[in-house]
């Protein structure tokens, strides 16, 4: 009877064993997140794990902070992570051009993943003609109101700069901030407010056209965009109450504002859907969301700015190319586990732009990102999306556009000095080919 | 192969190890860094040579003026705060006898502590809502609840003021250190003639702690040079490059905008720099200073 149990518990142990260890290791550096994670862990990692007995999914965590500088010296020496994560398009077109990733062309062709995914999103992954990055997430900027301190006030939700500025007197005579956000532990904030005042004034036509290099970026409507942002930024201290104070407050802080009714609205992107509905759902009031309200008649209505969030991409150097390849194309093809990941976040991370019905949205998500999903995919379906910086703008005016503002806002240089600079940079950008894949207008 | 076995060149060879990690995490990637700054690296594909095309674009750009201009700056108010306060400090606690370890440690403490933490509190500190900002707003002072750190005409004092704070407490011991070295005869001699505090402090306590006083200044001039942790934490370089330094301002090109041999560029005027400051205090010992 002994014989026979350790016989078996042997058989199982060495099965268990060999099944362990002939699976190849498939590695992924993804940005670190302490809520994030455990997610990741037991719905990405495990359960590709637990699907398929060829590959054995092992994501390594790393704040962003670090990561980018640690991904990028291990793939200059030729090693880094099978599949690489980087923070958006202009990322990847560095590595592209650095011949630091794979050709994803066969694959795409082969697994049909053009089918699969928004049009507009599959295209940026598109770099010299080729496929070399898929998005791991898409966004979009929208405004978050107190919807309880809306209706106790009686206050109509704008949608016009002129509605606009009537309720932020309103708002500031109550003794509130009209929005409540902030650049502490990540300057590049200044750049959500940038494209919000450029995509709402001057319309998403224009930075099309000065995007793709038909209008230069010194054109008199993105000058009046930016002299209205820095009205509403610096003479009326609408984030957070000054510029200075804008300047001080992070993360966590904005949204204890916003939950607290120290602010009634904030600008910000969809990614903060879970910290929201966590945040202001502790103090009892109701949060609502509408699309940035037009600042000019140049805008055309309502739209939404298009954005990716993080990109995945395999490296050229992998150790385990096909095993990267499986794992993204199992999260193509596996619409149910993108949206139960999503949904544990409120569709704020892992929006993988997969085509997705309405039946898809789950029931245990908030009615907000609900109503927010199917407005977002009826706008852009219309054609009305604008441009977010991150995502279409070439590194360097790419950082150009938040990092001077400051000096704009600090009244050191002019509006117009500044976008004599910012055509400058995009001009250096077009001339070495660093401009990134933007999707046609209709 | 006798000459191998040489006593004096014994030294050598317990240096040697050192020397090949020096070379290999300092010396390559410098000499590396000096020949990228020719170039127009992103930090990743092809390097081209673009000549000095890198240093001239330096030359004519306003934001790395500005932080050089701030360096400066930030020198001479290390020159100039720290070792004033540290030196009478040290002083000071000479004369104390009982509980002058207290003092020692409560001044070094905050050299002990990583900066990142020193930043944290400060910032905290300031904050305009949990800190000192939102109870001044609360009392009606208005011109007192913004931070300094988000201020333009206070960010680079604001962070100049927490690195001092963190950094004075090393000048007090290496000072007392001195000062403890100095001849107790000569104050007796000096108390005999009846001689002030402060004349013993002026003409016995400094020219006798002068070595390590004017190597105290040395490091200072140095370390301001490539001065970033506290800079990067508090303020970024900002607002409006207010607080910029010639190292951040490098960070900022190397990591963030993908422009490495612009960075390099930076990188090799700061080392020229250095190396200038370092040759002119050899020359003043060749020339007899006690330095």
């Amino acid at each position: 009877m002994i014989k026979t149990i350790i016989s078996f518990v042997s058989a199982i142990i060495l099965s268990v064993s060999f099944s362990a260890f002939s699976k190849t290791k498939v590695t992924w550096s993804m940005e670190s997140n302490a809520d994030r994670d455990p997610i990741f862990l037991e719905k990405l990692q495990n359960a590709y794990n637990s699907a398929q007995d060829k590959y054995e999914l092992e994501i390594q965590f790393e704040p962003n902070e670090t990561r980018i500088e640690s991904l990028r010296t291990s793939m200059l020496a030729g090693m880094g992570p099978d599949i690489v994560e980087t923070p958006g398009p202009s990322y990847v077109k560095e590595y592209q051009e650095a011949g630091m990733l794979e050709n994803l062309d066969s694959y795409a062709a082969e697994f049909g993943w053009k089918d699969k995914l928004i049009p507009w999103a599959y295209s940026s992954g598109v770099f010299d003609g080729s496929l070399y990055a898929i998005p791991k997430t898409h966004e979009s900027m929208v405004m978050l109101y107190n919807k309880t301190l809306f209706e106790e006030n009686g206050w109509k939700v704008p949608t016009t700069l002129e509605e606009l500025e009537d309720v932020a007197g309103k708002i500031k005579a109550k003794g509130m901030d009209v929005y409540t956000y902030g650049s502490s532990g990540w300057q590049p904030t200044h750049e959500h407010l940038v494209g919000i005042y450029l995509n709402n004034y001057a319309g998403p036509q224009a930075v099309y056209e000065a995007i793709t290099g038909e209008r230069e970026w010194t054109d008199p409507v993105f000058i009046e965009a930016l002299e209205l942002l820095k009205r509403h930024m610096v003479d009326e201290g609408w984030w957070s109450g000054s510029l200075e104070n804008y300047y001080a407050i992070g993360w966590d802080d904005f949204h204890a504002q916003f939950a607290t009714r120290g602010a009634a609205m904030m600008t910000i992107g969809t990614w903060t859907f879970q910290a929201t509905s966590l945040g202001i759902g502790q103090s009892g009031d109701e949060w609502g969301w509408a699309p940035l309200p037009s600042l000019s008649s140049n805008s055309g209505g309502p739209n939404f700015m298009i954005a990716i969030g993080t990109t995945m991409s395999v490296n050229a150097a992998a150790k385990n190319k096909d095993g990267a390849i499986d794992v993204l194309n199992w999260i193509m093809s596996n619409k149910d586990v993108v949206i139960d990941i999503a949904s544990d976040f409120q569709f704020g991370e892992f929006v993988v732009p997969l085509l997705l019905d309405d039946s898809d949205i789950p029931s245990t998500i908030s009615p907000q990102v609900t109503s927010y999903l199917n407005e977002y995919a009826r706008i852009t379906g219309e054609g009305n999306y604008g441009y977010c910086t991150w995502t279409f703008w070439p590194a360097e005016p790419g950082v150009h556009i938040w990092k001077d503002m400051e000096v704009v806002w600090a009244g050191d240089i002019s509006v117009e000095d500044f976008m004599y600079d910012h055509q400058k940079m995009w001009d250096k950008a077009r001339k070495k080919n660093e401009t990134l894949p933007v999707p046609l207008r209709d | 192969m006798n000459f191998l076995s040489k006593k004096s060149y014994i030294a050598w060879y317990f240096v040697i190890p050192v020397v090949f990690i020096h070379l290999f995490v300092i010396g390559i990637p410098s000499i590396l860094s000096l020949a990228l700054c020719l170039t127009d690296w992103s930090g990743l594909g092809k390097i081209n040579y673009v000549g000095f095309e890198n240093f001239i674009e330096l030359f004519d750009d306003r934001y790395f003026k500005k932080a050089i201009f701030h360096n400066i700056l930030w020198t001479i108010i290390f020159l100039t705060v720290p070792v004033c306060i540290a030196l009478m400090c040290a002083y000071l606690l000479t004369g104390i006898k009982r509980g002058q370890m207290f003092y020692r440690l409560a001044f070094f403490f905050p050299y002990m502590l990583a900066s990142v933490v020193n930043c944290q509190i400060w910032k905290y500190l300031f904050h305009p809502i949990h800190g000192l900002g939102g109870f001044f707003e609360s009392i009606g002072i208005e011109a007192l609840a913004s931070s300094p750190f988000t201020t333009k005409e206070t960010s680079l004092y604001a962070a100049a003021f927490v690195d001092g704070w963190h950094f004075w407490g090393f000048l007090v011991v290496i000072y007392l250190t001195g000062m403890y070295q100095v001849d107790n005869h000569l104050y007796e001699a000096a108390d005999i003639e009846g001689a002030s505090k402060f004349q013993k402090f002026r003409y016995i306590t400094l020219p006798m702690i002068r070595p390590i006083f004017i190597f105290s200044l040395m490091i200072i001039i140095i370390w301001s040079v490539p001065v970033f942790d506290y800079v990067y934490i508090l303020t970024g370089g900002g607002p409006a490059y207010s607080s910029e330094v010639v190292a951040n301002y490098l960070y900022t090109h190397a990591f963030v905008r993908f422009n490495v041999g612009y960075a390099s560029a930076v990188g090799t005027l700061m080392f020229i720099y250095v190396i200038f400051i370092v040759g002119i205090f050899g020359l003043l010992r060749k020339l007899g200073w006690e330095i």
